[in-house]
């Protein structure tokens, strides 16, 4: 029985007919209009500052992808990302703690604001969109209280020079290395590794997984553990890129990339399948045309039109290449 | 409201609605309020807080209306700034009178909820991420013509309604009062309102019954829409001036109000009384705090923890029926 659910489809799409192909000549498409329109878009600079805040985007993302994958959503992701910002800037700044120990004792903050979230869940039954509506209020609102809304602006220099930082002929900003790794790490976590395997069981079919053996509840725990840790790393990526823990960092202002990049990368909010390369390139391609319509000069104000267009046509075409070999195969059978 | 046709009127009844636990928390907390600070049942303080009331009121409704169908407006805050946005431009650049913007603007609310609709129920598309992505859209369009810059010059008629008030009583209540029983007729008596909270129950059910999950789910989010736009109109009304971010603190509400009043998330029961008095108690729970000189950061705290608590009381009160979510 599990064997069917887990087992990869015998005819695999060829790479150049998948959504991340289209995804990918969308962007390289978009990136020759942007350089074409204002020359300026390919320089360093602006290369780097984009991969900056792509690297960003990219981890939430993820952090929204872990809980697609068991079929949940999470709510909450700003607010422990703004929750671990704070967190990590007080470790620093006020307890004077080393970087790595304040870091980990950030993000150890962060996976235990979403394990409280997977308990509640998985114990009580509740739709995870209520529990992380609340919990993200709870945890916003704690945060708020604790700080009084003050920043913290005089954190170690090395944590803004980590930000300031380039690599590989000056245009990549190690942040970017960061998330790319995360992305490596989750791929094969949910490819090769059982748990990662048992997690997109979860999210395809919960009862078929929970009859085959399967702890659902403790892989959707882990799910949102695993959710809050990312949450927190984006978090500490926004304090590395602005050198200081700002109280408005994260909150509801997460709540479309989170979701944008996973689902224009092809994740399915019904869980059971994500894609991480997809979920790239989404970050992507909501990077580049936010940066494209800046150099532009647009300005930032059409952006949301934009976003929202592009994330509607996006859903839309793999909705519709999806559905056709569908019918098909469901007329042979 | 609809369980309470077969329970008769016991004294198990009362505390099994969904809006008995609210009623004693409004009780309780305004006299523990009027106890604290003598100011809280002044003329005008009361003034204050049923005015603040009034936009909570429809954008709850706009929600609960998608939740009644077993689907979601994430744009209901988004739809209501373009709107707010648009009523208070036509006015100020085109010179729109009044009695022709206000349609216009509900006009403007239901097309945009017809979008979300026709999305949501004919592509296949989760109406999540449809309302996500339009919202999106509306927000872009709101900032995207205003540069963020509010229009002040709103007709002194629209601004004398959003300030009168007969004592304690705010002329803006008048639009809840009118339309919370229009939406109880449609909801509870109408077959257009039936049709819509069965296809919310069970949309396969209703399908083999002969109704159309899908013109239920456009008509849902059309009447979302029409209940958004009114409450932009409140917004406009209540500020004096159509200001972009109208709607931007909106969707959180929208969500709490409803599932704390006892409306179903996955569709198909709606409690219209629940989600007015849990507007009425956030609304407390905001000038209660302003009242005590408390930091204002708690007010987010608690609307968590109020959602936390309203959960909780429903599934001990389903409990004994063994009814889950």
């Amino acid at each position: 029985m599990t064997e069917q659910v887990l087992q990869q489809p015998r005819y695999r799409r060829p790479f150049v007919m998948g959504q991340q192909a289209g995804l990918l000549v969308i962007l390289i498409a978009l990136g020759a209009l942007f350089t074409a329109k204002s020359p300026g878009f390919l320089s360093s600079f602006n290369l780097f500052t984009l991969g900056r805040s792509l690297a960003i985007d990219i981890v939430i993302g993820f952090s929204q992808m872990v809980v697609l994958a068991t079929g949940g959503m999470n709510l909450s992701v700003g607010s422990i990302g703004v929750c671990v910002v704070m967190a990590g800037g007080y470790f620093m700044q006020v307890a004077g703690l080393p970087i790595p120990v304040a870091c980990a004792l950030a993000l150890a903050l962060g996976g235990a604001l979403g394990w409280l979230n997977g308990v509640t869940i998985a114990k009580s039954g509740i739709n995870s969109f209520v529990v992380t509506l609340a919990s993200a209020n709870l945890f916003s609102g704690a945060m708020l209280i604790a700080t009084k809304a003050a920043p913290l602006n005089a954190l170690p220099r090395s944590v803004g020079a980590f930000g300031q930082m380039r690599v590989g002929g000056g245009w990549v900003s190690p942040m970017l290395l960061v998330a790319i790794l995360i992305g490596v790490a989750l791929a094969i976590f949910y490819r090769y590794s059982v748990i990662g395997r048992q997690s997109l069981a979860t999210g395809a079919n919960l009862r078929a997984t929970e009859m085959s053996g399967v702890p659902v509840g403790r892989r959707i725990i882990a799910a949102h553990a695993l959710s809050g840790v990312l949450a927190g790393v984006a978090g500490l990526l926004t304090v590395a890129r602005v050198g200081a823990a700002m109280p408005a960092a994260g909150g509801q202002d997460w709540l479309l990339p989170s979701f944008l990049g996973p689902v224009v990368g092809g994740a399915s909010l019904a869980g059971g399948f994500v894609s991480v390369g997809g979920t790239i390139l989404g970050a992507a391609l909501v990077t580049t045309i936010r940066s494209g319509l800046l150099v532009m000069g647009i300005g930032n104000f059409w952006l949301d039109l934009f976003l929202g267009l592009f994330l509607l046509a996006a859903v839309l075409a793999q909705h519709y290449r999806g559905s056709v070999p569908w019918r098909r195969r469901s007329r042979e059978g | 409201m609809a369980p309470p046709l077969e329970g008769g009127l016991t004294l198990r009844w009362v505390p099994n609605t969904d809006w008995a636990g609210l009623l004693a928390a409004i009780v309780i907390g305004s006299a523990a309020l009027a106890f604290l600070s003598p100011n809280f049942l002044s003329e005008f303080n009361v003034y204050v807080l049923l005015r603040s009331v009034c936009v909570g009121i429809l954008v709850a409704f706009a929600q609960m209306l998608t939740l009644a169908v077993g689907q979601m407006n994430l744009a209901v805050g988004a739809l209501g700034g373009m709107v707010a946005i648009l009523f208070g431009g036509m006015m100020e650049a085109f010179g729109v009178p009044l009695w022709l913007a206000v349609p216009l603007a509900v006009a403007i609310g239901v097309a945009g909820g017809l979008v979300n609709g026709l999305l949501a129920a004919h592509t296949g598309i989760n109406g999540f991420i449809v309302t996500l992505a339009t919202g999106s859209a509306f927000t872009g369009v709101n900032l995207g013509l205003t540069k963020s810059a509010p229009f002040y010059k709103m007709p002194h008629a629209l601004q004398d309604f959003g300030n009168g008030r007969f004592g304690a009583f705010p002329f803006l209540l008048i639009a809840p009062i009118v339309v919370s029983p229009l939406l109880a007729l449609f909801l509870f008596r109408l077959p257009a309102g039936r049709r819509l909270l069965a296809v919310g129950g069970n949309s396969e059910a209703a399908a083999l019954s002969g109704v159309s999950p899908a013109n239920a789910i456009v008509l849902a989010h059309c009447l979302s829409g029409l209940l958004a736009a009114i409450g932009a109109v409140l917004a406009v009304a209540q500020l004096g001036s159509a200001q972009p971010l109208i709607g931007s603190d909106w969707l959180l509400l929208s969500f709490a109000a409803p599932i704390i009043g006892g409306t179903a998330l996955a569709g198909g029961y709606v409690s219209i009384f629940g989600a007015i008095l849990a507007v009425l108690v956030i609304a407390l729970i905001q000038n209660g705090l302003v009242l005590v000189n408390a930091d204002p950061y708690w007010v987010q705290f608690l609307l968590g923890a109020l959602i936390v608590a309203a959960i909780a009381l429903n599934r001990w009160r389903a409990r004994p029926i063994g009814l889950g979510w």
